[in-house]
């Protein structure tokens, strides 16, 4: 398994209405990414990469080409519960308890030990001590959190984040950024994370693959070759703004093209 | 929070009751107000008590009259409990039958929506005859096809208003259509569920007094209502027409009660943080 790539795209094509409403939202998207890396999809909006990301987690079916997930269709990938999935919204169900949300999947999966499940995944991402508060009662961020461990807790080989930060203010959101890649190192999980924001692209990839937009399509791909672990340090670092500035160029010729 | 002191939970626990109690004390201000206010006009201007009565006098025949409208109320009761619960169920069953399997809701809805159409007051004489002269039953039917329709309407509402995230996310975990039934659209649907009950429980005591004046047993809140206006004792009629409203508070209150239970998670029954 370690040797063919986690998600494969081969000429993968995705339109959709009909007629006068038909909109190409990808074409010819060619793309490997294999196993324990970290790989941003970046563009301007109407790009594709949320497209992208929801191609491969099975949300919406492909229109043309070729798509595998762990070696097998998508469908498959989900059906066998191979990638956890986190949003810009939470979307933490209001009547379960933080402890309850995340032990939603494994309510789902028939999981037997699904509390201690639960309360190591929560003592993985700092919030044991709110295990039996409700979403309301947490700020953005922990509810983000929530999610991650949510989308972690079923030892999924693949991470999906569409823009999971978005919402989050600077302070939280590079708090997060710092967690998330923390996280990656201890589950070696696989991660597809959608973005707009270079800097965050760079900070967090081992690679990020820039994307344009009328029809989406891929560009370029760079390898950020920012040594891990990455800390604050690796924000102020010369490599790291040569590597914003590198993306930041690559998107503007993929935008004039 | 979770490790408050109890001294200090004793603490936040009176303040809360001092705040909710000052809540209501413009309502209940004003409530004394207005009663005075009515009191005082009516002496004032010499009000004959069939145009309307003062409230001393509804409240002493209320006293006297108080057996035989406690009689009365207790039938009536019957019938809205029984008619209440009927429409709830079936309400609730057809929604939930309705949302479950598609090809029934195409099937159903149109006839759901035609009851709302029907005019109960066309209905009430029609099913005094359905059912023996005696029967609470006829009433109850009257009432449990007013109840019918909002519950139904906004349980399937509720259903089938949950977020395309939340849909995903159980697609994600590949959740088959009965977990996400269980573990989503019902739980969403219950804030619905419960506003829809409120409406409910108001029409039902409406319903349940309309289908009354249509005749049937004697010893209930309507017939009591229509008895005394024709013999021009308009004081005793509205103190029934005050127990009845009495009722309608108690229940929209147990149904009030219910909802904090069942559903303390949600945005409009949050405990307000630290007073």
């Amino acid at each position: 398994m370690s040797d063919s790539p986690v998600v494969r795209a081969r000429n993968l094509g995705k339109t959709f209405g009909k007629g006068s409403d038909r909109v190409e939202a990808l074409r010819g998207i060619d793309l490997d990414i294999e196993s324990g890396e970290f790989v941003s999809l970046i563009g301007p909006s109407g790009c594709g990469k949320s497209t992208l990301l929801r191609l491969i987690g099975d949300l919406v079916p492909a229109s043309s080409g070729e798509l595998t997930v762990n070696g097998k269709s998508p469908q498959q990938a989900r059906l066998d519960r191979d990638y956890g999935i986190v949003f810009q919204k939470a979307t933490l169900l209001d009547w379960r308890t933080v402890t309850k949300n995340v032990e939603l999947p494994l309510e789902i999966m028939d999981e037997e030990a699904r509390s201690e499940r639960a309360a190591s995944m929560l003592d993985l991402v700092q919030l044991s001590d709110f295990a039996k508060h409700y979403p309301w009662q947490l700020s953005g961020g922990m509810q983000q959190r929530v999610a991650i461990a949510r989308a972690l807790a079923f030892e999924p080989s693949l991470l999906l984040m569409d823009e999971p930060f978005g919402a989050l203010d600077e302070m939280t959101r590079e708090l997060m950024q710092q967690e998330v890649l923390r996280l990656w190192q201890q589950t070696h999980t696989t991660v597809v994370f959608v973005t707009h924001s270079i800097p965050e692209a760079v900070f967090l990839s081992t690679r990020v693959i820039v994307m344009s937009a009328r029809p989406g399509r891929i560009t370029d791909r760079i390898e950020t070759q920012l040594p891990y672990p990455r800390t604050v340090d690796t924000r102020e670092s010369a490599a790291y703004y040569d590597k914003i500035t590198e993306v930041r160029e690559s998107l503007r010729r993929g935008d004039r093209q | 929070m979770t490790d408050a002191k109890p001294a200090a939970r004793e603490a936040t626990r009176t303040s809360e009751l001092r705040h909710r109690l000052r809540k209501h004390v413009p309502a209940a201000v004003l409530f004394v107000l207005g009663l005075v206010a009515w009191e005082g006009l009516i002496r004032a201007f010499d009000v004959e008590s069939f145009v309307l009565p003062a409230p001393s006098e509804i409240g002493s025949r209320l006293v006297d009259q108080w057996s035989v409208i406690m009689s009365a109320a207790g039938n009536t009761m019957i019938e809205v409990i029984g008619g209440l619960t009927a429409g709830v169920v079936l309400g609730v069953t057809v929604a939930l039958i309705s949302v479950r399997w598609e090809a029934a809701r195409e099937g159903i809805l149109p006839f759901a929506i035609a009851t709302n159409a029907m005019p109960i007051i066309a209905l009430a004489p029609i099913a005094n005859n359905m059912f023996p002269v005696t029967s609470p039953v006829s009433k109850m039917t009257v009432v449990a096809i007013v109840v019918f329709f909002p519950v139904m309407i906004n349980t399937v509402r509720g259903l089938t208003e949950v977020g395309t995230g939340e849909l995903e996310l159980m697609r994600s975990f590949a959740a088959t259509p009965r977990e996400l039934f269980t573990k989503v659209r019902i739980p969403s649907a219950l804030p619905y569920f419960f506003s829809a009950l409120k409406v409910a429980s108001t029409l039902s005591i409406i319903a349940a007094i309309v289908a009354e004046y249509f005749g049937g047993p004697q010893d209930v809140l309507g017939q009591y209502i229509i008895a005394k206006a024709n013999l021009f004792v308009f004081p005793d009629a509205w103190a029934a027409i005050l127990v009845a409203s009495a009722i309608g508070i108690a229940f929209y209150g147990i149904i009030l009660g219910a909802e904090r239970l069942v559903m303390s998670w949600h945005v409009s029954l949050r405990a307000t943080e630290a007073g």
